[in-house]
């Protein structure tokens, strides 16, 4: 946003939307992404088509909360299972020895996992790198072990089933699901825009500097963790209810390696690059279903060539081709523009005819 | 002109009856394993058996059957099972669902089939939970739930320790007085009923117990690839009999390190994998003698649908059939028949008929319980009891099994043998 | 059972042992989490399997082994390389291609366990426990592979700069080792190891394309325990996983599923007291 917002008015917002908005192919997309997740059920209310879309953005908060803690600062979590898992049963068990609905027991999960979090976080002030990942990696495989020790209580390797429905119908559960996505990437925005943002940018670039400067590195980790942890286990909890079960498969190394899949196809340290390469790959995956015996080959191969040549991810290969970044004043333009649309400058030197 | 209209419409609609409509099943299973192809093998038998009669009638109209092949990976994910099921019913739009093989994946996928009010014929899963506290206690929702195969859990408990009955008396023919039982059993939730049955049985005197003694319970990861410690402590704890609880690829591991190792004990019990074809391959010829209970053994005439439809598949399909396959079949047979005495497709009529259903198939005579499940007994549905012998799969039970005033006995059946080096370490 | 302790922990060692170097070397040098690794073992395996049905186990046993270093070099050198500095990149391409692997081993093969025959049949009983003559062999042979690539590392020149670079990378850059070299060496001792450890469990083990899952866990633990950058530390760590698995498995046999959940719990509790392993080098920030 250029300038303060003074005062809000219709005519502004119009002008909002042509100058900073639309004038830029990211963020007309981004626009046209929301808008196709809010009017999509006009268009098709087939109860596959909202599956996939409501599985989609529900990863989608899973993967961004993966983002949260391993992109922006560095602490590279490959076991985050445990808190999309143990969100998921808590959500269960609490529903089904107290009776409470899930609109209580998926935020009460979500709680559950923060203070799982943070203990997981405090091994990290100790152990760095790659030390940590597997540290990490180690929780949801321990859990799993508890998991199978008590069967009578967790269901064993059942799990737990005939949880309560998030709605009455697939439209209403998509509209929970899309609504609960937009404020969870509304609330990481906000944080990863703030300060906290920055200092977390920072421990990941150089986590001794940022100490030198007398920041106490400690608690910003253990934030992140803990904020992580939160929109994970909200994913989780939501996922067991809309599935209706809640198994050891919510715990299993697959289920933690997948946001780090989806993540970095998008995009790491960004929030866009968690959606993006959701809602890529998951409906990709069940569009391969056409593949049959080929659809795990034909997803795997799609993967290693995509990060291949586009080793940022998606969003960002596809952007820089779309968009350009004005020598002088770094504001990004689209392609198509010769003069930067906020100082003028020239984008394209002439070719000049000998 | 309008004799010639009305010829052409007449002939139209005879034509219209004549060719009917089709009715869509969906066949669902892992596909790439072995247990959901069966399944599908055993569907498209059925589904041409039916066709070729004619189709299924259905009040007044015939309908072909048209099977349609949902693959629900449902070993690696169970999320993908569920969407796909919910493809099959909303974007496939199949009438019927038969099939199914994970328990924990049937648990989330029946969800489905119950919100969309689809019958689902489970031909895969043994879990009793499945069916028994769900048909029973909401059968509004539930209702549409039906188990063709296998057994559920507590009945092959049944099944597997009257065969242990067998091993235990051919121990107590060499000679010792209170033969010793080692319990292996794999961590899982399914296994752990039939370890406390089967530990009060083997310790209770006779008539109604063995009057033996449990020389321990060992547990592995259902997935292990290494058993040898398990078999080495089942050694030195001097057991002449292992009871096998095993579903789980560990079965394999199991086989071939016992034979190698020539543990003087006999195995029998639930070994799923034994009950494949394949297993004297897979254990590289040391899974011999090896008992476990199976659905179809080959030579052995259940009923007289058994060997035709054993000769069929692996006619068809050169393989010997498992019980995925039997089960699909009788599904299918089942529910046109069901479709016959409902004179409807609506669903609620479909399952008042499906819960009358008396059929006799491959692998016995298939009558409903309460909760729709299989019914287990003589006269019903048992399953038997095989051992690898001579390079082959043999039936060893029922061979004279009295049951009440009744005698079980099948053509083909031959003896139990116990493994030449148990005979040697504890011949008396 | 304090001897089947001690010899199953033994035998299971060797195997741990060859994976874990492999993946240390792959680490040290490279800088590449390979998380393939393990599937580079499981299609030594089943090239084993596929190639002892057309001839005799030596030749055999060579072409699966080149077959392999061909694979992991053609990684190597078309998808890893490339992208060094984008190392979250190159651990999703890792992922990628093990999961290239086991699905189209799922789609050659089956997901039917498969077995070769053991070269040794039969077993012996040593302290009043049986064991496989095979597994003895595998030891034996492990033994073997790691005195042979402890000789190249330490007596050969190309062996000190593989050993430099896994140590401090800068440091070796500066005396004169050729990053590049080095790296290619260390791929390709690492892949040709865990080959090694494919052939050497095949005729014990029963192949199925989802065998490459539980040894990744214990082999990245392994390194991590030993600490990343140690090249003994890794075997170090192999050894103590392999003989805490097996003493779970023989003094609590309720819990042997509980195996790997205890390894892993232990390289927790090591990483508390050591955060950088038992041998780990304190790595200064590269760039």
């Amino acid at each position: 946003m250029t300038g303060p917002l003074r005062v809000w008015s219709l005519p502004w917002f119009f002008l909002y939307l042509r100058h900073e908005v639309l004038a830029l192919p990211g963020r007309a997309i981004a626009l046209l992404f929301l808008l196709f997740l809010l009017l999509f059920p006009l268009f098709s209310q087939d109860p596959y088509h909202l599956r996939v879309l409501t599985l989609s953005a529900l990863f989608a908060i899973y993967a961004a909360s993966w983002d949260l803690l391993s992109g922006y600062t560095g602490q590279v979590s490959l076991g985050h299972a445990f808190f999309f898992g143990l969100s998921g049963y808590a959500s269960a068990i609490l529903g089904r020895e107290l009776g409470l609905p899930p609109g209580l027991t998926i935020p009460l999960g979500a709680l559950l996992a923060t203070v799982a979090g943070v203990l997981v976080g405090l091994p990290s002030l100790r152990v760095k790198g790659p030390y940590l990942s597997l540290v990490t990696l180690a929780f949801p495989i321990i859990a799993l072990g508890f998991i199978f020790l008590f069967p009578g209580f967790t269901g064993g390797e059942l799990g737990l089933s005939g949880l309560a429905r998030l709605g009455g119908s697939r439209l209403q559960e998509y509209y929970l699901v899309v609504g609960v996505m937009l404020a969870a990437l509304y609330l990481m925005w906000r944080l990863t825009a703030s300060r906290v943002g920055l200092f977390f940018h920072a421990i990941r670039e150089d986590e001794a500097a940022v100490r030198m400067v007398g920041v106490n590195t400690v608690a910003y980790k253990l934030l992140a963790f803990g904020a992580s942890a939160f929109f994970a286990g909200l994913a989780g909890g939501l996922y067991a209810h809309y599935l209706r079960v809640a198994g050891p498969d919510s715990l299993s190394l697959f289920t933690s390696i997948q946001p780090v899949i989806w993540t970095v196809f998008g995009g790491i340290a960004t929030l866009y690059g968690p959606v993006a390469g959701t809602f890529l790959l998951v409906p990709l995956l069940e569009a391969l279903r056409v593949a049959e015996e080929w659809r795990m080959v034909a997803f795997a191969l799609l993967i290693l060539l995509v990060m291949r040549f586009l080793p940022q991810g998606v969003v960002r290969g596809v952007l820089d081709r779309l968009e350009e970044e004005c020598p002088r004043c770094k504001a990004r333009n689209a392609f198509t523009r010769r003069r930067c649309r906020v100082c003028g400058v020239t984008l394209r030197v002439k070719e000049v005819r000998a | 002109m309008k004799g010639k209209f009305f010829g052409f419409a007449l002939a139209f609609l005879l034509g219209g009856l004549a060719h009917g409509q089709t009715l869509r099943i969906g066949v669902v299973g892992p596909m790439a394993f072995v247990q959901g192809e069966h399944t599908w093998y055993g569907a498209t038998l059925a589904s041409e058996e039916l066709n070729q009669a004619g189709g299924i009638q259905v009040g007044d109209r015939r309908y072909r059957v048209e099977l349609v092949r949902v693959d629900t990976n449902e070993i690696t994910s169970v999320t993908d099972a569920t969407t796909a099921v919910e493809r099959a019913i909303t974007a496939q739009r199949v009438d019927f669902l038969i099939g199914g093989f994970r328990s924990e994946a049937i648990l989330a996928m029946s969800e489905v089939a119950a919100d969309y009010k689809k019958v689902f014929i489970i031909t895969g899963a043994a879990l009793d939970g499945i069916l028994a506290g769900r048909v029973d206690r909401n059968y509004e929702r539930f209702k549409y739930l039906f188990r063709v195969s296998p057994n559920k859990s507590s009945d092959l408990a049944r099944t597997s320790l009257l065969l242990l009955g067998e091993v235990v008396q051919a121990v107590r023919q060499l000679g010792v007085q209170r033969p010793r039982v080692a319990i292996l059993a794999e961590r899982a939730a399914w296994a752990d009923p039939l370890v406390e049955t089967a530990s009060r049985l083997i310790t209770t005197p006779p008539p109604q117990g063995y009057g033996a003694e449990v020389a321990g319970v060992w547990r592995p990861s259902a997935t292990a690839t290494d058993v040898t410690p398990e078999l080495n402590a089942i050694r030195q704890a001097q057991a002449q009999v292992i009871y096998t609880i095993l579903s789980g690829p560990v079965g394999v591991p199991f086989g071939r390190d016992w034979g190698r190792l020539k543990i003087p004990a006999a195995p029998v019990g639930i070994n799923v994998e034994a009950q494949q074809e394949t297993w004297l391959q897979a254990t590289d010829g040391l899974g011999a003698y090896v008992a476990t209970l199976n659905t179809l053994a080959p030579g052995v005439a259940i009923t007289p649908k058994t060997i035709p439809f054993i000769s069929k598949f692996q006619a068809r399909f050169k393989r010997f059939p498992i019980y995925t396959a039997s089960g699909a079949y009788a599904a299918l047979h089942i529910l046109a028949e069901a479709l016959n005495r409902a004179g409807t497709l609506e669903a609620d009529a479909v399952v008042k008929a499906l819960e009358a259903t008396n059929y006799v198939g491959p692998s016995g005579r298939i009558v409903f319980d309460k909760v729709h499940d299989v019914t287990w007994g003589p006269g019903y549905t048992t399953g038997l009891g095989v051992q690898w012998v001579g390079g082959r799969m043999q039936a060893f039970w029922p061979r004279d099994w009295r049951v009440g005033n009744q005698v079980v006995r099948y053509a083909g059946v031959r003896p139990y043998e116990l493994p030449p080096w148990v005979v040697e370490a504890w011949r008396r | 059972m304090l001897a089947a302790v001690l010899v199953n922990g033994l035998v299971l060692s060797g195997i741990y042992g060859m994976l874990a170097l492999g993946f240390a070397l792959t680490y040290g040098v490279a800088r590449i989490l390979n998380l393939a690794h393990t599937a580079f073992y499981m299609a030594a395996a089943y090239a084993l399997f596929f190639f002892l049905g057309k001839m005799g186990f030596l030749p055999a046993a060579l072409l699966a082994a080149l077959l392999v270093l061909l694979l992991a070099f053609l990684a190597y050198h078309l998808f890893l390389e490339p992208l060094r500095e984008h190392e979250a990149t190159v651990l999703i391409v890792t992922i990628a291609l093990a999961l290239l692997l086991q699905e189209v081993l799922l789609l050659l093969f089956g997901g039917h366990f498969r077995s070769v025959p053991a070269l040794l049949p039969g077993f012996t009983e040593i302290w009043g426990v049986r064991v496989a003559n095979q597994a003895l062999l595998a030891l034996g042979f492990a033994a073997l592979v790691l005195l042979l690539t402890w000789a190249f590392l330490k007596g050969t020149r190309v062996g000190l700069a593989v050993r430099a670079a896994a140590q401090d990378m800068e440091a070796a850059e500066l005396v004169g080792v050729s990053l590049s070299r080095a790296g290619y060496w260390a791929v390709g001792l690492g892949a040709l190891l865990a080959a090694l450890a494919g052939l050497a469990v095949t005729p014990m083990a029963t192949l199925e394309p989802h065998m490459w899952t539980p040894p990744l866990l214990v082999v990245l633990a392994a390194v991590v325990l030993g600490g990343l950058g140690s090249l003994p530390g890794a075997l170090l760590g192999a050894l103590i996983l392999a003989f805490a698995e097996v003493a779970v498995v023989n003094l609590v046999p309720g819990g042997a599923f509980l195996r790997t959940a205890v390894a892993l719990a232990v390289l927790v509790l090591v990483l508390v007291f050591r955060p950088e392993g038992l041998f780990g080098t304190g790595f200064a920030e590269e760039r």
